[in-house]
Protein backbone atom coordinates (compact mmCIF):
# COMPACT_ATOMS: atom_id res chain seq x y z
CA UNK A 1 0.00 0.00 0.00
CA UNK A 2 2.92 2.07 0.71
CA UNK A 3 4.42 1.70 -2.36
CA UNK A 4 1.83 2.42 -4.46
CA UNK A 5 1.03 5.81 -2.06
CA UNK A 6 5.07 6.06 -3.23
CA UNK A 7 4.38 5.58 -6.79
CA UNK A 8 1.15 7.41 -6.70
CA UNK A 9 3.15 11.15 -5.29
CA UNK A 10 6.11 10.14 -8.13
CA UNK A 11 3.43 10.35 -10.68
CA UNK A 12 1.46 13.77 -9.61
CA UNK A 13 5.40 14.97 -9.18
CA UNK A 14 6.38 14.40 -12.72
CA UNK A 15 3.01 15.60 -14.03
CA UNK A 16 2.87 18.87 -11.79
CA UNK A 17 6.71 19.30 -13.39
CA UNK A 18 5.73 18.90 -16.76
CA UNK A 19 2.56 21.09 -16.42
CA UNK A 20 5.07 24.19 -15.12
CA UNK A 21 6.94 23.80 -17.91
CA UNK A 22 4.24 25.46 -19.74
CA UNK A 23 3.31 28.28 -17.40
CA UNK A 24 1.67 31.05 -19.68
CA UNK A 25 -0.91 27.48 -20.86
CA UNK A 26 -1.19 26.65 -17.38
CA UNK A 27 -2.54 30.78 -16.74
CA UNK A 28 -4.65 30.51 -19.78
CA UNK A 29 -6.12 26.94 -19.25
CA UNK A 30 -7.09 28.43 -15.19
CA UNK A 31 -8.76 31.44 -17.00
CA UNK A 32 -10.64 29.22 -19.18
CA UNK A 33 -12.10 27.24 -15.77
CA UNK A 34 -13.02 30.52 -14.40
CA UNK A 35 -14.91 31.58 -17.43
CA UNK A 36 -17.04 28.21 -17.56
CA UNK A 37 -18.04 28.21 -14.16
CA UNK A 38 -18.82 32.13 -14.39
CA UNK A 39 -20.93 31.17 -16.76
CA UNK A 40 -22.86 28.49 -16.01
CA UNK A 41 -22.98 30.83 -12.67
CA UNK A 42 -24.81 32.91 -14.20
CA UNK A 43 -26.95 30.79 -16.31
CA UNK A 44 -28.49 29.40 -12.93
CA UNK A 45 -28.72 33.50 -12.19
CA UNK A 46 -30.43 33.83 -15.10
CA UNK A 47 -33.15 31.22 -14.91
CA UNK A 48 -33.61 31.97 -10.97
CA UNK A 49 -34.30 35.90 -11.52
CA UNK A 50 -38.00 34.18 -12.57
CA UNK A 51 -38.48 31.99 -9.49
CA UNK A 52 -37.33 31.21 -6.17
CA UNK A 53 -37.31 27.52 -6.47
CA UNK A 54 -37.24 24.87 -9.26
CA UNK A 55 -38.47 22.00 -8.64
CA UNK A 56 -37.67 22.38 -5.43
CA UNK A 57 -34.84 23.14 -5.60
CA UNK A 58 -33.79 27.10 -4.17
CA UNK A 59 -31.18 28.86 -5.47
CA UNK A 60 -28.54 27.89 -2.75
CA UNK A 61 -29.41 24.52 -3.39
CA UNK A 62 -28.23 24.86 -7.01
CA UNK A 63 -25.47 26.86 -6.25
CA UNK A 64 -24.29 23.72 -4.11
CA UNK A 65 -25.54 21.41 -7.03
CA UNK A 66 -23.32 23.53 -9.30
CA UNK A 67 -20.21 23.24 -6.81
CA UNK A 68 -20.01 19.75 -7.04
CA UNK A 69 -21.02 18.77 -10.60
CA UNK A 70 -17.09 20.98 -10.86
CA UNK A 71 -15.72 18.82 -8.29
CA UNK A 72 -16.75 15.81 -10.35
CA UNK A 73 -15.91 16.75 -13.80
CA UNK A 74 -12.57 18.60 -12.14
CA UNK A 75 -11.73 15.09 -10.08
CA UNK A 76 -12.58 13.13 -13.67
CA UNK A 77 -10.59 15.50 -15.46
CA UNK A 78 -7.64 15.10 -12.81
CA UNK A 79 -6.38 11.89 -13.09
CA UNK A 80 -9.63 9.52 -15.20
CA UNK A 81 -9.67 10.76 -18.32
CA UNK A 82 -6.30 11.56 -19.03
CA UNK A 83 -5.10 7.74 -17.85
CA UNK A 84 -7.91 6.23 -19.64
CA UNK A 85 -6.89 8.13 -22.82
CA UNK A 86 -2.93 7.02 -22.74
CA UNK A 87 -4.21 3.50 -22.07
CA UNK A 88 -6.25 3.53 -25.00
CA UNK A 89 -3.28 5.02 -26.78
CA UNK A 90 -1.08 2.45 -25.74
CA UNK A 91 -3.39 -0.55 -26.61
CA UNK A 92 -3.64 0.63 -30.19
CA UNK A 93 0.11 1.88 -30.63
CA UNK A 94 1.31 -1.17 -28.39
CA UNK A 95 2.96 0.34 -25.67
CA UNK A 96 0.68 -0.94 -22.93
CA UNK A 97 2.71 -4.12 -22.84
CA UNK A 98 5.57 -2.01 -21.00
CA UNK A 99 2.80 -1.22 -18.16
CA UNK A 100 2.00 -4.98 -18.33
CA UNK A 101 5.64 -6.18 -17.81
CA UNK A 102 5.76 -3.56 -14.24
CA UNK A 103 6.00 -5.17 -11.33
CA UNK A 104 2.43 -3.42 -9.59
CA UNK A 105 -1.01 -4.13 -10.98
CA UNK A 106 -1.66 -3.14 -14.40
CA UNK A 107 -5.01 -1.61 -13.47
CA UNK A 108 -3.46 0.32 -11.04
CA UNK A 109 -1.14 1.66 -13.66
CA UNK A 110 -3.31 2.51 -16.37
CA UNK A 111 -6.00 4.11 -14.25
CA UNK A 112 -3.34 6.48 -12.07
CA UNK A 113 -0.41 7.07 -13.98
CA UNK A 114 -1.21 10.53 -15.85
CA UNK A 115 -2.83 13.74 -14.34
CA UNK A 116 -3.72 16.85 -15.16
CA UNK A 117 -2.60 18.55 -12.39
CA UNK A 118 -4.16 22.13 -13.55
CA UNK A 119 -7.17 20.22 -12.91
CA UNK A 120 -6.92 20.85 -8.67
CA UNK A 121 -8.34 24.14 -9.43
CA UNK A 122 -11.32 22.92 -10.81
CA UNK A 123 -11.86 20.69 -8.02
CA UNK A 124 -11.13 23.36 -5.61
CA UNK A 125 -13.24 26.05 -7.32
CA UNK A 126 -15.86 23.51 -7.26
CA UNK A 127 -15.10 22.99 -3.16
CA UNK A 128 -14.96 26.89 -3.12
CA UNK A 129 -19.12 26.95 -5.01
CA UNK A 130 -20.18 24.29 -2.64
CA UNK A 131 -19.38 25.88 0.33
CA UNK A 132 -20.19 29.44 -0.75
CA UNK A 133 -23.92 27.69 -1.46
CA UNK A 134 -23.72 25.62 1.84
CA UNK A 135 -23.58 29.11 3.91
CA UNK A 136 -26.16 30.36 2.07
CA UNK A 137 -28.70 27.56 2.80
CA UNK A 138 -31.49 28.01 5.02
CA UNK A 139 -30.81 25.26 7.23
CA UNK A 140 -27.72 24.39 9.40
CA UNK A 141 -25.61 20.80 7.70
CA UNK A 142 -25.82 18.32 10.42
CA UNK A 143 -22.91 16.14 11.24
CA UNK A 144 -25.64 13.29 9.17
CA UNK A 145 -25.82 15.25 5.78
CA UNK A 146 -22.05 16.36 6.22
CA UNK A 147 -21.26 12.66 6.24
CA UNK A 148 -24.37 11.43 3.63
CA UNK A 149 -22.59 14.25 1.23
CA UNK A 150 -19.43 12.95 1.83
CA UNK A 151 -20.06 8.81 1.39
CA UNK A 152 -21.80 9.42 -1.70
CA UNK A 153 -19.71 11.93 -3.51
CA UNK A 154 -17.40 8.92 -3.03
CA UNK A 155 -19.94 6.28 -4.21
CA UNK A 156 -20.08 8.97 -7.27
CA UNK A 157 -16.39 8.81 -8.05
CA UNK A 158 -16.14 5.22 -8.11
CA UNK A 159 -19.45 5.08 -10.40
CA UNK A 160 -17.83 7.13 -12.80
CA UNK A 161 -14.49 5.40 -12.45
CA UNK A 162 -16.13 2.10 -12.99
CA UNK A 163 -18.00 2.94 -15.66
CA UNK A 164 -15.04 4.62 -17.68
CA UNK A 165 -12.47 1.51 -16.60
CA UNK A 166 -15.01 -0.66 -18.40
CA UNK A 167 -15.33 1.33 -21.53
CA UNK A 168 -11.75 1.38 -21.82
CA UNK A 169 -11.82 -2.11 -21.40
CA UNK A 170 -13.52 -2.70 -24.47
CA UNK A 171 -10.06 -1.14 -26.36
CA UNK A 172 -8.98 -4.34 -25.94
CA UNK A 173 -11.34 -6.14 -28.69
CA UNK A 174 -12.17 -3.23 -30.52
CA UNK A 175 -9.24 -0.91 -29.67
CA UNK A 176 -10.55 2.68 -31.34
CA UNK A 177 -13.24 3.48 -28.70
CA UNK A 178 -12.60 6.77 -28.15
CA UNK A 179 -15.96 7.90 -29.98
CA UNK A 180 -18.05 5.88 -27.36
CA UNK A 181 -16.17 7.81 -24.30
CA UNK A 182 -17.76 10.65 -26.87
CA UNK A 183 -21.26 9.92 -25.56
CA UNK A 184 -20.14 10.39 -21.73
CA UNK A 185 -18.38 13.56 -22.81
CA UNK A 186 -21.77 14.86 -24.54
CA UNK A 187 -23.89 13.40 -21.77
CA UNK A 188 -21.92 15.15 -18.48
CA UNK A 189 -23.06 18.32 -19.59
CA UNK A 190 -26.30 16.92 -18.15
CA UNK A 191 -25.04 16.87 -14.71
CA UNK A 192 -25.41 20.85 -14.46
CA UNK A 193 -29.07 20.49 -13.48
CA UNK A 194 -30.96 18.19 -10.95
CA UNK A 195 -31.53 14.97 -12.71
CA UNK A 196 -35.23 15.10 -11.34
CA UNK A 197 -36.02 17.79 -13.79
CA UNK A 198 -35.47 15.98 -16.58
CA UNK A 199 -37.42 13.49 -18.95
CA UNK A 200 -37.69 10.05 -18.57
CA UNK A 201 -35.42 8.81 -20.58
CA UNK A 202 -32.46 11.44 -19.68
CA UNK A 203 -33.31 10.96 -15.81
CA UNK A 204 -32.62 7.14 -16.64
CA UNK A 205 -29.53 7.09 -18.79
CA UNK A 206 -27.83 9.42 -16.14
CA UNK A 207 -28.63 7.48 -13.20
CA UNK A 208 -27.80 4.04 -15.02
CA UNK A 209 -25.24 3.93 -17.73
CA UNK A 210 -24.03 7.58 -17.80
CA UNK A 211 -24.41 7.88 -13.85
CA UNK A 212 -22.98 11.76 -13.84
CA UNK A 213 -26.56 12.34 -12.46
CA UNK A 214 -26.16 9.91 -9.56
CA UNK A 215 -22.80 11.33 -9.08
CA UNK A 216 -23.49 15.15 -8.59
CA UNK A 217 -27.44 15.81 -7.67
CA UNK A 218 -27.38 12.88 -4.86
CA UNK A 219 -24.51 14.55 -3.20
CA UNK A 220 -25.66 18.00 -3.32
CA UNK A 221 -29.56 16.27 -2.44
CA UNK A 222 -27.63 14.32 1.05
CA UNK A 223 -25.92 18.00 2.34
CA UNK A 224 -29.12 18.78 2.66
CA UNK A 225 -30.27 16.19 4.51
CA UNK A 226 -32.88 14.89 2.00
CA UNK A 227 -31.20 11.76 0.99
CA UNK A 228 -33.02 8.90 3.34
CA UNK A 229 -31.00 5.87 4.76
CA UNK A 230 -32.24 3.24 2.28
CA UNK A 231 -31.80 5.31 -0.64
CA UNK A 232 -27.73 5.53 0.75
CA UNK A 233 -27.98 1.88 0.70
CA UNK A 234 -28.83 1.55 -2.27
CA UNK A 235 -26.52 3.58 -4.20
CA UNK A 236 -23.45 2.32 -1.96
CA UNK A 237 -24.42 -1.44 -2.80
CA UNK A 238 -24.74 -0.22 -6.63
CA UNK A 239 -21.27 1.25 -6.43
CA UNK A 240 -19.98 -2.11 -5.01
CA UNK A 241 -21.60 -3.93 -7.60
CA UNK A 242 -20.37 -1.69 -10.63
CA UNK A 243 -16.90 -1.82 -9.37
CA UNK A 244 -16.53 -5.57 -8.94
CA UNK A 245 -17.73 -5.73 -12.46
CA UNK A 246 -15.62 -3.01 -13.86
CA UNK A 247 -12.77 -5.20 -12.09
CA UNK A 248 -13.74 -8.65 -13.71
CA UNK A 249 -14.19 -7.21 -17.00
CA UNK A 250 -10.73 -5.50 -16.75
CA UNK A 251 -9.38 -8.87 -15.88
CA UNK A 252 -11.29 -10.36 -18.94
CA UNK A 253 -9.59 -7.85 -20.93
CA UNK A 254 -6.62 -8.48 -20.01
CA UNK A 255 -6.69 -11.89 -20.88
CA UNK A 256 -7.81 -11.30 -24.34
CA UNK A 257 -5.48 -8.68 -25.17
CA UNK A 258 -2.23 -10.27 -27.41
CA UNK A 259 -0.01 -6.88 -28.25
CA UNK A 260 -0.90 -4.02 -31.31
CA UNK A 261 0.95 -6.59 -34.04
CA UNK A 262 0.62 -10.08 -32.63
CA UNK B 1 -15.88 27.11 -60.12
CA UNK B 2 -18.71 24.63 -59.99
CA UNK B 3 -16.91 21.71 -61.68
CA UNK B 4 -14.00 22.03 -58.51
CA UNK B 5 -16.87 22.00 -55.96
CA UNK B 6 -18.20 19.05 -57.53
CA UNK B 7 -14.91 17.28 -57.40
CA UNK B 8 -15.15 18.77 -53.41
CA UNK B 9 -18.21 17.16 -52.74
CA UNK B 10 -17.44 13.73 -54.55
CA UNK B 11 -14.58 14.21 -51.71
CA UNK B 12 -15.86 15.44 -48.89
CA UNK B 13 -18.78 12.75 -49.27
CA UNK B 14 -16.05 9.83 -49.00
CA UNK B 15 -14.53 11.13 -46.12
CA UNK B 16 -17.58 11.77 -43.96
CA UNK B 17 -19.05 8.92 -44.76
CA UNK B 18 -15.57 6.71 -43.95
CA UNK B 19 -15.95 7.40 -40.91
CA UNK B 20 -20.28 6.81 -40.10
CA UNK B 21 -19.90 6.58 -36.08
CA UNK B 22 -17.95 9.90 -34.81
CA UNK B 23 -20.06 11.76 -37.76
CA UNK B 24 -23.40 10.93 -35.71
CA UNK B 25 -21.52 11.56 -32.44
CA UNK B 26 -20.72 15.01 -32.44
CA UNK B 27 -24.22 15.50 -33.71
CA UNK B 28 -24.94 14.66 -29.89
CA UNK B 29 -23.59 17.93 -29.21
CA UNK B 30 -26.73 19.57 -31.30
CA UNK B 31 -29.08 18.40 -28.77
CA UNK B 32 -28.10 17.82 -25.25
CA UNK B 33 -27.67 21.03 -24.27
CA UNK B 34 -30.75 23.05 -25.75
CA UNK B 35 -32.77 19.66 -23.95
CA UNK B 36 -31.28 20.32 -20.59
CA UNK B 37 -32.22 24.19 -20.63
CA UNK B 38 -35.76 23.46 -22.01
CA UNK B 39 -36.08 21.23 -19.08
CA UNK B 40 -34.59 23.69 -16.46
CA UNK B 41 -36.55 26.27 -17.79
CA UNK B 42 -39.94 24.12 -17.75
CA UNK B 43 -39.39 23.47 -14.34
CA UNK B 44 -39.14 27.06 -13.69
CA UNK B 45 -42.46 27.80 -15.13
CA UNK B 46 -44.26 25.44 -13.64
CA UNK B 47 -42.81 26.94 -9.83
CA UNK B 48 -44.76 29.97 -11.64
CA UNK B 49 -47.92 28.41 -12.34
CA UNK B 50 -47.03 27.24 -16.30
CA UNK B 51 -46.54 30.66 -17.48
CA UNK B 52 -43.26 33.07 -17.79
CA UNK B 53 -43.79 36.45 -19.21
CA UNK B 54 -44.79 35.83 -22.53
CA UNK B 55 -43.94 31.92 -22.86
CA UNK B 56 -46.17 29.22 -21.93
CA UNK B 57 -45.10 26.03 -21.43
CA UNK B 58 -45.75 24.74 -24.64
CA UNK B 59 -44.05 28.06 -26.05
CA UNK B 60 -40.85 26.80 -24.31
CA UNK B 61 -41.17 23.85 -25.85
CA UNK B 62 -41.28 25.43 -29.21
CA UNK B 63 -38.39 27.52 -28.86
CA UNK B 64 -36.08 24.72 -27.57
CA UNK B 65 -37.30 21.80 -30.20
CA UNK B 66 -36.25 24.43 -32.75
CA UNK B 67 -33.20 25.70 -31.14
CA UNK B 68 -32.07 21.98 -31.72
CA UNK B 69 -32.41 22.38 -35.14
CA UNK B 70 -31.04 25.80 -35.49
CA UNK B 71 -28.06 24.74 -33.00
CA UNK B 72 -27.20 22.02 -35.87
CA UNK B 73 -27.29 23.89 -38.79
CA UNK B 74 -25.39 27.08 -37.72
CA UNK B 75 -22.63 24.39 -36.09
CA UNK B 76 -19.22 25.57 -36.49
CA UNK B 77 -15.71 24.05 -35.45
CA UNK B 78 -13.25 25.05 -38.28
CA UNK B 79 -10.74 26.78 -34.71
CA UNK B 80 -10.32 23.04 -33.48
CA UNK B 81 -9.31 21.95 -36.75
CA UNK B 82 -7.29 24.84 -37.64
CA UNK B 83 -5.04 24.70 -34.48
CA UNK B 84 -4.39 20.68 -34.90
CA UNK B 85 -3.50 21.57 -38.72
CA UNK B 86 -1.19 24.24 -37.87
CA UNK B 87 0.63 22.42 -35.27
CA UNK B 88 0.90 19.58 -37.17
CA UNK B 89 2.04 21.44 -40.20
CA UNK B 90 -0.79 20.26 -42.27
CA UNK B 91 -1.99 23.72 -43.04
CA UNK B 92 1.00 25.05 -44.89
CA UNK B 93 0.42 22.18 -48.15
CA UNK B 94 -2.63 23.56 -47.89
CA UNK B 95 -1.92 26.81 -48.14
CA UNK B 96 -0.17 26.50 -51.40
CA UNK B 97 -2.90 24.84 -53.05
CA UNK B 98 -4.55 27.00 -55.79
CA UNK B 99 -8.28 27.14 -53.80
CA UNK B 100 -8.51 28.63 -50.95
CA UNK B 101 -8.84 25.97 -47.51
CA UNK B 102 -12.09 27.62 -46.88
CA UNK B 103 -13.44 26.38 -49.98
CA UNK B 104 -12.84 22.95 -48.75
CA UNK B 105 -14.58 23.90 -45.20
CA UNK B 106 -17.60 25.20 -46.86
CA UNK B 107 -18.31 22.26 -47.96
CA UNK B 108 -17.50 19.92 -45.32
CA UNK B 109 -19.65 22.18 -42.79
CA UNK B 110 -22.51 21.97 -45.58
CA UNK B 111 -22.66 18.45 -45.84
CA UNK B 112 -22.00 17.37 -43.10
CA UNK B 113 -25.13 19.14 -41.29
CA UNK B 114 -27.05 17.24 -44.56
CA UNK B 115 -26.46 14.23 -43.62
CA UNK B 116 -26.53 14.13 -39.97
CA UNK B 117 -29.74 15.98 -39.81
CA UNK B 118 -31.27 12.37 -40.50
CA UNK B 119 -30.07 11.72 -36.72
CA UNK B 120 -31.03 15.78 -35.38
CA UNK B 121 -34.45 16.18 -36.84
CA UNK B 122 -36.44 13.04 -35.27
CA UNK B 123 -35.00 14.35 -31.98
CA UNK B 124 -36.04 17.66 -32.39
CA UNK B 125 -39.85 16.18 -33.41
CA UNK B 126 -40.01 14.05 -30.50
CA UNK B 127 -38.86 16.68 -27.98
CA UNK B 128 -41.98 18.90 -29.48
CA UNK B 129 -43.96 15.84 -29.22
CA UNK B 130 -43.02 15.62 -25.74
CA UNK B 131 -42.93 19.09 -24.59
CA UNK B 132 -46.26 19.69 -26.48
CA UNK B 133 -44.47 22.50 -28.37
CA UNK B 134 -46.66 25.09 -29.56
CA UNK B 135 -46.14 26.94 -32.84
CA UNK B 136 -47.07 30.36 -33.62
CA UNK B 137 -45.32 30.71 -37.56
CA UNK B 138 -46.92 31.95 -40.39
CA UNK B 139 -45.97 30.95 -43.68
CA UNK B 140 -43.88 34.38 -43.93
CA UNK B 141 -42.59 33.15 -40.75
CA UNK B 142 -41.07 30.22 -42.08
CA UNK B 143 -39.94 31.93 -45.42
CA UNK B 144 -38.14 34.50 -43.67
CA UNK B 145 -36.34 32.50 -40.58
CA UNK B 146 -35.49 30.00 -43.55
CA UNK B 147 -33.13 33.24 -44.81
CA UNK B 148 -32.39 33.87 -41.13
CA UNK B 149 -30.64 30.31 -40.44
CA UNK B 150 -28.70 30.69 -43.58
CA UNK B 151 -27.31 34.09 -42.46
CA UNK B 152 -26.92 32.72 -38.82
CA UNK B 153 -24.97 29.72 -40.38
CA UNK B 154 -22.68 32.39 -42.16
CA UNK B 155 -22.12 34.62 -39.26
CA UNK B 156 -21.17 31.77 -37.27
CA UNK B 157 -18.73 30.38 -39.75
CA UNK B 158 -17.37 33.54 -40.30
CA UNK B 159 -16.85 34.24 -36.37
CA UNK B 160 -15.27 30.77 -36.38
CA UNK B 161 -12.73 31.51 -39.50
CA UNK B 162 -11.83 34.89 -37.83
CA UNK B 163 -11.09 33.18 -34.05
CA UNK B 164 -9.24 30.44 -36.26
CA UNK B 165 -7.00 33.18 -37.52
CA UNK B 166 -5.27 33.76 -33.97
CA UNK B 167 -3.90 30.77 -34.45
CA UNK B 168 -1.38 32.47 -36.94
CA UNK B 169 0.09 34.51 -34.42
CA UNK B 170 -0.60 31.89 -30.91
CA UNK B 171 -0.38 28.35 -32.50
CA UNK B 172 -3.11 27.49 -29.88
CA UNK B 173 -6.55 29.18 -30.15
CA UNK B 174 -8.27 27.19 -27.28
CA UNK B 175 -7.97 29.60 -24.55
CA UNK B 176 -9.31 32.87 -26.94
CA UNK B 177 -12.32 30.27 -28.77
CA UNK B 178 -13.54 29.38 -24.89
CA UNK B 179 -13.75 32.97 -23.94
CA UNK B 180 -15.73 33.17 -27.60
CA UNK B 181 -17.75 29.69 -26.69
CA UNK B 182 -18.81 31.37 -23.53
CA UNK B 183 -19.85 34.49 -24.02
CA UNK B 184 -22.30 33.28 -26.95
CA UNK B 185 -23.70 30.32 -24.58
CA UNK B 186 -25.17 33.50 -22.40
CA UNK B 187 -25.67 35.93 -24.92
CA UNK B 188 -26.74 33.22 -28.07
CA UNK B 189 -29.90 32.15 -26.68
CA UNK B 190 -28.76 28.99 -25.64
CA UNK B 191 -29.46 29.19 -21.99
CA UNK B 192 -32.58 31.04 -22.13
CA UNK B 193 -34.69 32.43 -25.54
CA UNK B 194 -33.28 35.94 -25.95
CA UNK B 195 -36.86 37.39 -25.06
CA UNK B 196 -36.90 35.42 -21.45
CA UNK B 197 -33.34 37.37 -20.82
CA UNK B 198 -32.93 39.82 -18.45
CA UNK B 199 -33.41 44.06 -20.19
CA UNK B 200 -29.68 44.56 -19.75
CA UNK B 201 -28.42 41.12 -21.24
CA UNK B 202 -31.06 41.35 -23.97
CA UNK B 203 -29.76 44.19 -25.78
CA UNK B 204 -26.28 43.21 -25.17
CA UNK B 205 -27.58 40.22 -27.38
CA UNK B 206 -29.02 42.12 -29.99
CA UNK B 207 -25.67 44.74 -29.73
CA UNK B 208 -23.41 42.47 -30.05
CA UNK B 209 -23.22 39.80 -32.85
CA UNK B 210 -24.19 36.51 -30.58
CA UNK B 211 -28.03 36.41 -30.58
CA UNK B 212 -28.06 36.59 -34.24
CA UNK B 213 -26.55 33.32 -34.36
CA UNK B 214 -28.87 31.07 -32.77
CA UNK B 215 -31.69 33.00 -30.88
CA UNK B 216 -33.31 35.16 -33.37
CA UNK B 217 -33.38 32.56 -36.28
CA UNK B 218 -35.35 30.30 -33.51
CA UNK B 219 -37.63 33.12 -32.77
CA UNK B 220 -38.58 34.15 -36.15
CA UNK B 221 -39.04 29.98 -37.14
CA UNK B 222 -41.33 29.74 -33.86
CA UNK B 223 -43.12 32.80 -34.54
CA UNK B 224 -42.23 34.32 -31.55
CA UNK B 225 -41.73 37.87 -33.13
CA UNK B 226 -43.99 39.75 -35.40
CA UNK B 227 -42.89 40.09 -39.25
CA UNK B 228 -41.45 43.80 -38.70
CA UNK B 229 -39.50 42.84 -35.86
CA UNK B 230 -38.32 39.83 -37.91
CA UNK B 231 -37.03 42.08 -40.61
CA UNK B 232 -35.29 44.33 -38.25
CA UNK B 233 -33.51 41.26 -37.08
CA UNK B 234 -32.68 39.95 -40.27
CA UNK B 235 -31.24 43.49 -40.79
CA UNK B 236 -29.21 43.25 -37.88
CA UNK B 237 -28.00 39.89 -39.42
CA UNK B 238 -26.63 41.08 -42.60
CA UNK B 239 -24.70 44.25 -41.03
CA UNK B 240 -23.13 41.33 -38.38
CA UNK B 241 -22.17 39.51 -41.37
CA UNK B 242 -20.99 41.57 -43.22
CA UNK B 243 -18.80 43.54 -40.29
CA UNK B 244 -18.31 39.33 -39.99
CA UNK B 245 -16.54 39.13 -43.48
CA UNK B 246 -14.32 42.20 -43.12
CA UNK B 247 -12.83 41.30 -39.50
CA UNK B 248 -12.17 38.11 -41.84
CA UNK B 249 -10.43 39.27 -44.16
CA UNK B 250 -8.31 41.11 -42.25
CA UNK B 251 -7.38 38.94 -39.82
CA UNK B 252 -6.50 35.94 -42.44
CA UNK B 253 -4.59 38.14 -44.49
CA UNK B 254 -2.48 39.86 -41.47
CA UNK B 255 -1.99 36.42 -40.31
CA UNK B 256 -1.00 34.65 -43.41
CA UNK B 257 1.73 37.48 -44.06
CA UNK B 258 3.34 37.06 -40.90
CA UNK B 259 2.63 32.54 -40.71
CA UNK B 260 5.72 30.74 -40.71
CA UNK B 261 5.05 26.97 -39.81
CA UNK B 262 5.74 25.59 -36.86
CA UNK B 263 9.62 24.10 -36.70
CA UNK B 264 10.15 27.39 -39.41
Amino acid sequence: MTRYLGLLRLFVRTELQFALEYRVNLLLEIMQMIVVAGTSVAAVLILFSYTTVMNGWTLPQMIVLLGVYYVVQGAEELVMQPSFQKFMEGVRDGTLDFILLKPVSSQFMVSFRHFQTVQVVQVLMGLGVTVFGLSQLATVVTLGAALAFALTLACGFVLIYALLLALSTLAFWFVKVDNILAIFWAFIDAGRFPIDIYPGWLRLTMSTVIPIGIAVTVPAKAVAGQVDAQTMALIAGATLLAWLFSRWFWKRGLRAYTGASA
Amino acid sequence: MIRVYRALITQSIQVLSAYRVSLFLYALFSFIRPIIFLAAWVAVAESQGGRLGSFSRADLGGYFAIAILVTHLTAAWDFFEFEWEVRRGSLSPKLLRPLHPINYSIVNNGLWKLMTSVAVVPVAVAVAITFDARFAATPAHLALGTVSVVLAAGLTFTFGWVFASAVFWTTRVHAIVTLYQRTAFIFSGQVAPLLLLPAPLLVAALILPFGYMLGVPTEILRGGVDVTTALLMIGGQVVWLAIGIVLYRVVWNAGLRQYSAVGA
